[in-house]
């Protein structure tokens, strides 16, 4: 079989290069857009995925990680008699606010009470065991590097939260926080820092680990299907942490502004491709009019068509995905957040591969000008 | 007309077709019945805008006739539906065009295996034929040389052995010398001719060039959409020695 196509392709790459470079732009577009995204709204969940915990286990229907509400204290007493259950810890969330000793004015702050024993597991991943130990002095707080000059403190001064007396101990890296500034302090500060009678001495979430990693959303179901200890649900790490990455994403309208510009990539996409393989479809019209006239069938010539557009998606599609590598490790070493899992990128990649074969469709659509008695004039 | 010719190979019954632009009908081709026989080359010549095209494309099954029918190797044509007709096609008839339409990124042993490969033959075969009538038409030596490097000759030889390696039984040429010089017109006639006589194909040839009718075994000139007269060559032009120096010119 003579590689129509693919030969075509590389004797006239000139001619099918505005295609392949649409392509690779728009394949480019979409994945920085959601790398951007995700890594953004990634730190909504810094909380989750910075920690060890297996199993979280909040108020039902609580729909981001900052909107937890107290839940009660037989529920550690359930999930510590479950036999997959090898550890149970309490976490407190307390919103609150800020007074530093310089000027800065109020600031709303996120404090974090964990438990600050050197193997806890909350921010196991974000706070080495030295910082952790700091936790211990009443009325410590550690504070995120990046958020030292909004809070108009440095390691070592004092500060009101909610009108009671903290002190900086140290500073943490990684921890910002969505939409307010992240304080971590030990469970007993936090439950001082927490002036919501509601609140009432409970804390908001208990996390646990399960014996075999593999199988926590099997226990995270069977953990939530009894009642009997009061109100709570149970999600595994990653439920949550994308439970609380979508509540954002959807909350700030970031979600519906990805969908706009995916689909205004892919339109823009979509011309130039599909109008460059017309041009080249109408470039050849002759010959394939003439394939037709020696009885090649018209099915026939739409399968060149279409694996002329699949070969411009595909070289495109390495376009993208390696320009797409160099600027993500680039972002990365300047501290641009990004993060892209593999989901998203084939969901990227698999659209734009849409986009290049919705194209080759169209350009199918002008072979109807190859009518072979058109050749006998 | 005539009756059928025993041995015939297409035969045209009565076809007539019209085109419309705007208002205006103008009828094309009035009643036109024909035989033309295999292994001759029959040349269909006429002045320009009286139909010769046009009969060759309802002759070659790429245009349906307002009425008539049209035998081709016994098929009647316009029972075929496209599908069929582009099978028909396939298997039994090849073209040569005015421009050689080629495509520029294969070379000239491609552009013959390429309709091959549509024809259910493996890769070797195709291959084989390929090569058989590339050397038929001379172009052996020029196998791995796109339609950039080669003239309009060669060009057109490549497309007269694209058409010839599938082994069709109906040959049709619409001007295929119009866009090439004296010299190498002669030698496209040539092997159009040499084709008919060897391999028993039906070529019909169509042209308004008066230099190819001493090439031709049966002239049939043409005007206004009637065939006028049909003249049988007296003494058959004898087919040119392949590619020797018949190149003397022929005015
Ligand atoms: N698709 C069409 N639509 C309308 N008119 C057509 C069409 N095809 C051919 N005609 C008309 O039919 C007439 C005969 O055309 P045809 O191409 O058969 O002439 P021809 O004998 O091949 O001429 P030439 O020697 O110049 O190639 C012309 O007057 C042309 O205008
Ligand atoms: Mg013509």
């Amino acid at each position: 079989m003579v590689a129509l196509a693919r030969k075509t392709l590389v004797y006239e790459w000139r001619r099918f290069l505005p295609a392949i470079l649409a392509v690779c732009f728009a394949g480019l577009l979409q994945l920085l857009q959601a790398a951007l995204v995700l890594g953004i709204f990634g730190s909504a969940s810094v909380y989750i995925t910075g920690s060890s915990a297996q199993l979280w286990v909040g108020y039902p229907g609580t729909q981001s990680v900052n909107l937890g509400r107290p839940i009660d204290e037989g529920v550690e007493m359930r999930l510590r008699m479950d036999p997959d259950v090898v550890r149970v810890e309490p976490f407190r969330w307390v919103d609150a606010d800020w007074r530093g000793p310089k000027d800065t004015g109020g600031v709303s702050v996120f404090v974090s009470g964990i438990d600050p024993r050197p193997d806890g597991m909350m921010f196991a991943q974000a706070l080495p065991p030295r910082l952790r130990a700091l936790l211990n002095e009443p009325d410590a707080v550690i504070v995120d590097r990046a958020d030292l000059e909004n809070l108009g403190v440095s390691v070592g001064d004092t500060a009101a939260i909610n009108g009671h007396r903290v002190r900086v101990v140290g500073v943490s890296n990684g921890l910002r926080a969505l939409g307010g500034v992240n304080v971590v302090s030990s469970l007993d500060t936090a439950r001082e820092l927490d002036v919501d009678p509601q609140d009432s001495g409970r804390v908001t979430y208990f996390v646990a680990s399960v014996r075999d990693p593999a199988r926590s959303r099997e226990v995270a179901r069977r953990l939530s299907g009894a009642a009997s200890f009061g109100s709570y649900a149970v999600w595994t790490k990653q439920e949550f942490a994308r439970r609380s990455q979508m509540y954002w994403i959807l909350d700030t309208g970031a979600g519906a502004g990805v969908l706009f510009l995916a689909g205004i990539v892919f339109l823009v996409g979509a011309v130039i491709t599909s109008q460059t393989l017309v041009a080249a479809v109408v470039g050849s019209v002759r010959e394939y009019a003439t394939l037709n006239a020696l009885g090649v069938g018209v099915g026939a010539l739409r399968k060149v068509v279409l694996e002329q557009a699949f070969w411009v998606g595909a070289l495109g599609l390495v376009g993208s995905a390696t320009m797409g590598m160099l600027l993500l490790a680039l972002a990365r070493s300047r501290s641009v957040p990004v993060a892209l899992y593999p989901m998203p990128t084939i969901l990227c990649l698999g659209l734009t591969m849409l986009l290049a074969m919705v194209s080759g469709l169209a350009a199918m659509r002008s072979l109807r000008r190859a009518d072979p008695a058109s050749l006998l004039r | 007309m005539a009756d059928s010719a025993p041995n015939a190979s297409l035969q045209a019954r009565h076809v007539a077709k019209s085109f419309v632009s705007g208002r205006l009908r103008s009828t094309v081709l009035h009643d036109l019945s024909l035989d033309i026989n295999p292994g001759e080359l029959t040349l269909i010549s006429g002045p320009s805008g009286c139909g010769k095209s046009t009969l060759l494309a309802i002759l070659s099954g790429l245009q349906r006739p307002d009425q008539g029918q049209v035998m081709a190797l016994g098929e009647e044509l316009s029972r075929l539906d496209q599908h069929a007709l582009e099978r028909f096609r396939l298997r039994h008839t090849g073209f040569v065009f005015q421009g050689f339409n080629l495509f520029p990124a294969l070379n000239a042993l491609e552009q013959v295996e390429l309709p091959l490969s549509y024809l259910g033959l493996t890769p070797a075969e195709a291959r084989r034929r390929a090569t058989a009538s590339l050397e038929e038409v001379g172009m052996g030596p020029r196998m791995q040389l796109r339609p950039s490097e080669l003239s309009g000759g060669e060009k057109q030889r490549v497309a007269i052995a694209r058409a010839l390696a599938k082994e069709p039984g109906l040959l049709f040429a619409d001007e295929p010398t119009s866009a090439l010089d004296a010299a190498n017109g002669q030698i496209v006639i040539d092997i159009l001719h040499r084709i008919a006589r060897s391999h028993g194909t039906t070529v019909l040839c169509v042209s308004h060039d008066p230099r190819l009718v001493g090439h031709a075994d049966r002239v049939l000139s043409m005007e206004d959409g009637r065939i006028l007269s049909d003249h049988v060559a007296a003494v058959p032009a004898p087919p040119a020695p392949p590619f020797s120096a018949s190149m003397e010119s022929s005015a």
